[in-house]
């Protein structure tokens, strides 16, 4: 177990270290820098700004010197277009906040998710199976960025409930609708796994041997159904948080979160190099990470998945 | 059937004949299979009716979508509702531009969008799946890790550098979409291939001196159209909605030109002023879309795949 950790981990460096080398000549290649404007600095300026970010020396160098900062001093450089910040302070500030409703959010999607589908398993064709259909239709429709607007006109404008935006240090009505507009669509899909998952396993031989020996419905369901019904849903959580992570660039946009979201977009925009590669640093070891968890998780529960990783 | 009732006569044997013949091919069965699905058919024809208005839908306003009516600029929110009257009739923007035109253009915009960006990243997908799946060894590794690395990165990274360096047009946008999922379909269409290349007639083709190439696009990916069909139905609303988030955050296409993500973008924005109409009808729109494709989608995936053919 922890050999194959480590040998994951290992992984992890070089495609990273691609994914620097990536997005740095595609950033390089393109037109226009962050320091070109609609009118030019004079020239004697312009070299002034390059040299204080070491932009005016070959590509290579560059690269060299950015690569061999983080990794020494876990330094991401400054910011080209906010003066004075770095994007080791930029991200200080936003991920924070990201990463509470992201959590929220998280717990979200897996506490309403996996009971909904429970009960719309159990009670196969009834009431809370329609609604449960109803959802995974509804989440299709409106994806977060219809979903939102929706939710701050109902409980922003019309009932007056939660404010529409904002973080205000992460009070808990500024965390609720970023978090579940996040996390709605996917614990639709969570609950629709959850509910075909434990269909099936509920038809398996094991279970009506269990149920042959007399066991109760609640100690068949919790100590023989529970685990493989939930399976799929967890290998299914890492393609979700992977979206998760995209959908929180939107949210921070949209409900003005504070949150890292709005700095990427807005570094886009400027072409502020560094933020955007810091970010997409960022974002990315989030992803490897979160997905490793999952995977790990995964192979702690499956005895099968786990005996092949020696 | 189309049968007599006399079991006997000739015109009966020639009925079954026919009926027979007709059902031996998996099209004509399919095709009968999708139009007994009254969902499907309902939303086949309502999105046929959202294309029309995309498509002949200038041909009624009296704006163009770049027009902006200078009478009504400055009092949108009391003069600018939807009216037969002054033409506008889904109403006005919030710069007093006519939104049913808007809503025309952005509606071009997405379904091109959606629907070629579709098409050609299953077809990418699916030719790189059957490359993969037929060679295997060295090549299938090559094909597999870039599917892996591409499936690792959140996309909107990827997207959001892509459109802020690169321009924001119309063939920008699909060919960004194309590349950010060139991987849709390659697992599926690999694993069928793998099975399909130890066929009798594959080892015929081979027989007769084909070259690979002929044999993959010519005899193995006709088989294998079923799995692309239905792959495209899951794409292509996902694309739509890709498309959609990405002009949401203000990265996608560039104004004056609009696609339902813009504008719903522009609408949750101005919703607080009490301009619902600006959400309300580019998002309608969208879910139409969404949820037309939606029950396509479920009709080609029963009318289509094997598991579902009693």
């Amino acid at each position: 177990m922890l050999s194959y950790t480590l040998r994951r981990l290992m992984a992890v460096i070089p495609t990273i270290l691609i994914l620097i080398v990536i997005c740095f000549f595609l950033m390089r290649l393109a037109p226009g820098g962050p320091f070109t404007s609609e009118r030019p600095l004079p020239p004697a300026v312009m070299k002034n700004v390059l040299e204080r970010y070491g932009l005016d020396e070959p590509l290579y160098v560059q690269l060299w010197t950015y690569v061999k900062n983080i990794i020494i001093a876990f330094d991401f450089g400054p910011s080209f277009s906010q003066k004075d910040r770095s994007v080791n302070d930029l991200i200080a500030q936003g991920f924070p906040v990201t990463l509470t409703y992201g959590f929220f959010s998280a717990v979200f999607v897996l506490v309403m998710g996996i009971p909904l589908g429970m009960i719309a398993a159990l009670r196969h064709n009834s009431f809370w199976d329609y609604v449960m259909t109803g959802l995974a239709i509804f989440s299709q429709i409106f994806p977060n960025f219809v979903l939102a607007p929706l939710m701050v006109l109902l409980f922003t404008l019309a009932l007056g409930l939660l404010p529409g935006g904002g973080w205000n240090g992460g009070q808990w009505q500024y965390v609720i609708m970023p978090a579940v507009a996040l996390g709605t669509s996917y614990m639709a899909s969570v609950a629709r796994l959850t509910r075909g998952s434990l269909l099936e396993v509920l038809n398996a031989p094991y279970i009506r041997t269990a149920r042959a020996k007399g066991l109760s419905e609640r100690t068949i369901l919790i100590r023989h159904a529970m685990k493989p019904t939930l399976l799929p849903v967890i290998s299914y959580m890492a393609p979700v948080f992977v979206y998760m992570i995209t959908g929180s660039v939107f949210i921070d946009i949209f409900f003005s979160t504070g949150g890292i979201g709005q700095n990427f977009i807005d570094a886009a925009y400027t072409r502020d190099y560094s933020v955007i590669l810091g970010l997409a640093i960022l974002y990315s070891v989030l992803t490897f990470v979160l997905t490793l968890i999952v995977d790990l998780v995964y192979a702690w529960i499956d005895p099968k998945v786990r005996s092949g990783l020696k | 059937m189309k049968t007599k009732k006399i079991m006997n006569s000739p015109e009966f044997a020639e009925a079954v004949a026919e009926d027979m013949l007709e059902s031996r091919s998996f099209w004509a069965d399919a095709r009968k299979r999708f139009f007994k699905n009254r969902m499907a058919v309902v939303s086949m024809s309502l999105l046929f009716c959202l294309a029309l208005f995309a498509i002949f839908g200038h041909q009624f306003s009296k704006w163009t979508y770049e027009e902006i009516d200078w009478s009504i600029l400055g009092k949108v929110k009391t003069h600018g509702q939807p009216s037969i009257e002054n033409g506008h009739y889904f109403g006005v923007d919030e710069l007093g531009r006519d939104l049913y035109a808007r809503v025309v253009q952005g509606s071009r915009v997405s379904l091109l969008v959606g629907f070629v960006s579709g098409i050609l990243a299953v077809m990418i997908g699916a030719s790189m799946g059957a490359i993969a799946g037929y060679y295997g060894g060295r090549i299938d590794q090559v094909i597999m890790g870039a599917y892996n690395i591409t499936l690792s990165i959140p996309y909107i990274i990827f997207f959001v550098v892509w459109q802020a360096f690169f321009g924001r047009s119309l063939e920008q946008m699909i060919m960004v979409l194309v590349i950010v999922n060139w991987t849709a379909g390659l697992l599926i269409v690999r694993g069928q291939v793998q099975t399909l290349k130890n066929r009798e007639f594959v080892d015929a083709a081979r027989m007769l001196g084909l070259s690979d190439f002929k044999i993959i696009f010519k005899h193995i990916l006709p088989n294998m159209l079923w799995v692309i069909t239905i792959y495209m139905s899951i794409v292509i609303p996902e694309m739509i909605m890709m498309e959609s988030l990405v002009s949401f955050l203000g990265v996608g296409i560039q104004e004056p030109n609009t696609s339902w993500g813009a504008l719903i973008s522009e609408g949750a924005k101005t919703m607080t002023f009490g301009t619902i109409w600006q959400l309300a009808f580019p998002a309608a729109c969208f879910v139409i879309a969404q949820v037309s494709l939606y029950y396509i989608g479920d009709g080609l995936r029963d009318a289509l795949d094997p598991k579902e053919r009693a």
